[in-house]
């Protein structure tokens, strides 16, 4: 098709303006990051990079980034396997409630976090469990769970029943079934799945603010600084945040042609 | 022929809640032929071949492979394979992991495993270079051709089929049609093959078994249900067909619907003799009948105007619709073509040779 010029020009400006109403305060916090002062503001007078020392030697940052990674690393593995049997539930096979369970298993996204995370909290309180980063666990797999689930689901339905069929009718178990063929053909979702449910706890509050206890993560932290106190570590830490999952991506991107290229090798 | 069948089905029947898909099918197929399948979408050939590889549970009946009764194994247990309507090849695996795929499954040795795919491949007619392909670089004829060499790999007993021509395009499945004819009789494999295309069952079988509401109509070969069909579901199903509604009149001959017979006495011969007043249906192919000048002679002759002509490539087909209103269909090689102009009062004429007569419908 032609795009008159006018329309190349309007696409253009659409296009710088919705970058920079994307990037432009993404791009501010780092600055922010690399000022000198000890309080917030523009414009920034002297950059340095010592709040960066300052949080790689920090204990509290260490503790912050190791609670995060935990809460988010066994949520993202949770995530996937229950994903995985979700999806084949929700979209591979026909049984009486799958109706229900498709309809049920989405509530949880649809409910504001908040509420989600007070009404943990109160579960958890009532049945005795002292809330921690565990219970943090536990409530993120709640509202994450059914999104990978989703995801999973999404590749599932894209996949031709009759491949299984066939792996059956030349001799393969169940088991083999599975190994063989459901899962790696399953693989490119449940990796987008595993993904989506890494960056979704790492960059988790609400749910986090209600049900972590005593201990805290990376963005509680950063919102409790920003209340109280402000530290000019809050733009280095979130700066440090958003590089850690930009590269969370990269890797999770070059295992996958890691992956391809040694398949092919070795079909080649 | 004269061993005994490899494949039996006894009373199978097959119900789904309270629809009956199958009342009770029986069954021989014989040792080392190519056997078809034919019926419309509903006519349950879907449902019997997913009961004969085991996907599906027979609700009663018996199914005997040899001395062996196997309508009870799951289908992971039974040494038939079968190819898909999709196909089901591995997208994430190469055409020859997937070749390889079966011999894997009975831990056969790679080396082994590689020479018999790369065997298989040429059996198939594909470039060895194919070996570490991609399924999704190959095209639609060559993924058939790797579907069947793997299917081939697993050695099955039997070989079943379900529709995997069907979503070619014509001048392919013309050439995978006789090439699959040549690949039965290179491996002397026994082929049970289900489609709805009369064409390619009568291009490829030995057997043909028309498949109708859960039932088989005629099984014979083709030649038989095509000039000899049991009655007039088969006779429409296999291709284009004029049929006249027929009674006995007292001279031993027959008549009706503007047709005016001249059989004068053979009509015993011919096998069209009906008792004075007994009903039935007789019908003719368009290939058999003519159009008659003046001086012409036929069996059965009749009057109608000539229609209209449409091109088949290698034939010409035309419509004439008696004074009753039938349209009755002809065929002409094009170097026979008739110069008629469409609005002409034509007459018909065909024999007695030419014709089946189907008693009491």
């Amino acid at each position: 098709m032609n795009t008159s010029q006018t329309t190349r020009i309007a696409l253009y400006v659409y296009g710088v303006l919705i970058i920079g109403f994307l990037y432009l305060p993404l791009v501010s916090v780092g600055f922010a990051s690399i000022s000198k002062a000890r309080y917030l503001s523009f414009p920034i007078r002297h950059y340095s990079t010592k709040w960066y020392a300052e949080a790689l030697r920090s204990d509290t940052v260490s503790d912050l980034l190791f609670t995060s990674l935990k809460v988010a690393v066994i949520v993202t593995l949770v995530s996937m396997v229950v994903a995985f049997f979700g999806a084949l539930a929700f979209a591979r096979y026909q049984w009486r409630f799958r109706s229900l369970f498709q309809k049920l298993i989405l509530l949880p996204i649809f409910f504001p976090q908040t509420v989600l995370g007070l009404a943990l909290l109160m579960w958890f309180n009532s049945v005795g469990v002292i809330p921690s980063w565990k219970t943090a666990v536990v409530a993120h797999l709640v509202w994450i769970a059914p999104i990978a689930t989703l995801i999973v689901a999404i590749r599932a339905y894209s996949f031709d029943p009759a491949l299984e069929e066939a792996a059956r009718d030349m001799g393969a178990s169940t088991v083999t079934i599975l190994r063989e063929v459901t899962l790696p053909l399953l693989m490119p979702g449940l990796v987008s799945a595993g993904l989506f449910a890494f960056l979704l706890s790492w960059g988790n509050f609400p749910l986090s603010l209600f049900t972590t206890g005593a201990d805290s993560t990376l963005p509680e932290w950063l919102y409790a600084k920003m209340v109280s106190g402000y530290s000019p570590l809050v733009p280095t830490l979130g700066v440090m945040s958003v590089v850690g999952s930009f590269a969370l991506i990269l890797l999770a991107m070059s295992i996958g042609w890691l992956v391809r290229s040694v398949r092919e090798a070795r079909a080649g | 022929m004269t061993s005994q069948p490899i494949l039996r089905l006894r009373n199978v029947v097959k119900t789904f809640g309270s629809f009956t898909a199958l009342p009770g099918v029986n069954l021989d197929i014989e040792e080392g032929e190519f056997f078809t399948i034919v019926g419309p979408s509903g006519s349950g050939k879907s449902t019997l071949i997913r009961l004969l590889v085991g996907m599906d549970e027979v609700t009663d009946g018996e199914i005997w492979l040899r001395d062996r009764r196997i309508d009870q194994t799951p289908a992971n247990q039974r040494p038939t394979c079968m190819v898909f309507q999709s196909l089901a090849l591995f997208p994430h695996m190469s055409v020859g992991q997937n070749v390889e795929f079966p011999l894997k499954l009975r831990k056969v040795p790679a080396e082994e495993r590689r020479a018999r795919a790369l065997e298989l491949l040429d059996l198939l007619r594909l470039p060895q270079s194919y070996y570490s392909k991609r399924i999704s670089q190959c095209s639609g004829g060559e993924r058939q051709r790797v579907a069947l060499a793997r299917a081939l790999a697993f050695d099955p007993e039997i070989l079943f089929f379900d529709e995997p021509l069907s979503a070619l395009d014509y001048r392919l499945r013309k050439t995978l049609e006789k090439e699959l004819k040549d690949l039965h009789t290179r491996t002397g494999k026994t082929f049970v093959y289900i489609t709805h295309s009369l064409e390619e069952a009568m291009v490829m079988s030995d057997r043909i078994a028309i498949m109708n509401k859960g039932h088989f109509e005629q099984i014979a070969v083709a030649d038989e249900i095509y000039g000899r069909p049991v009655n007039r579901f088969v006779a429409e199903f296999m291709g284009e067909v004029n049929l006249f509604d027929v009674t006995g009149t007292a001279g031993g001959g027959l008549a009706g619907a503007g047709l005016e017979s001249h059989m004068n006495g053979h009509a015993e011969t011919c096998g069209v003799a009906m008792a004075p007043g007994a009903s039935g249906t007789l019908m003719v192919r368009p290939e058999y009948v003519r159009f008659l000048a003046s001086s012409d002679t036929a069996d059965f002759t009749l009057r109608g105007i000539l229609h209209g002509e449409y091109a088949l490539g290698s034939r010409i087909q035309y419509e004439v619709e008696t004074p009753g209103g039938q349209v009755i269909t002809v065929e002409k090689l094009r170097e026979d073509r008739v110069d008629r102009q469409p609005g002409a009062e034509v007459v018909l004429g065909f024999d007695g040779d030419h014709v089946h007569l189907i008693r009491g419908q």
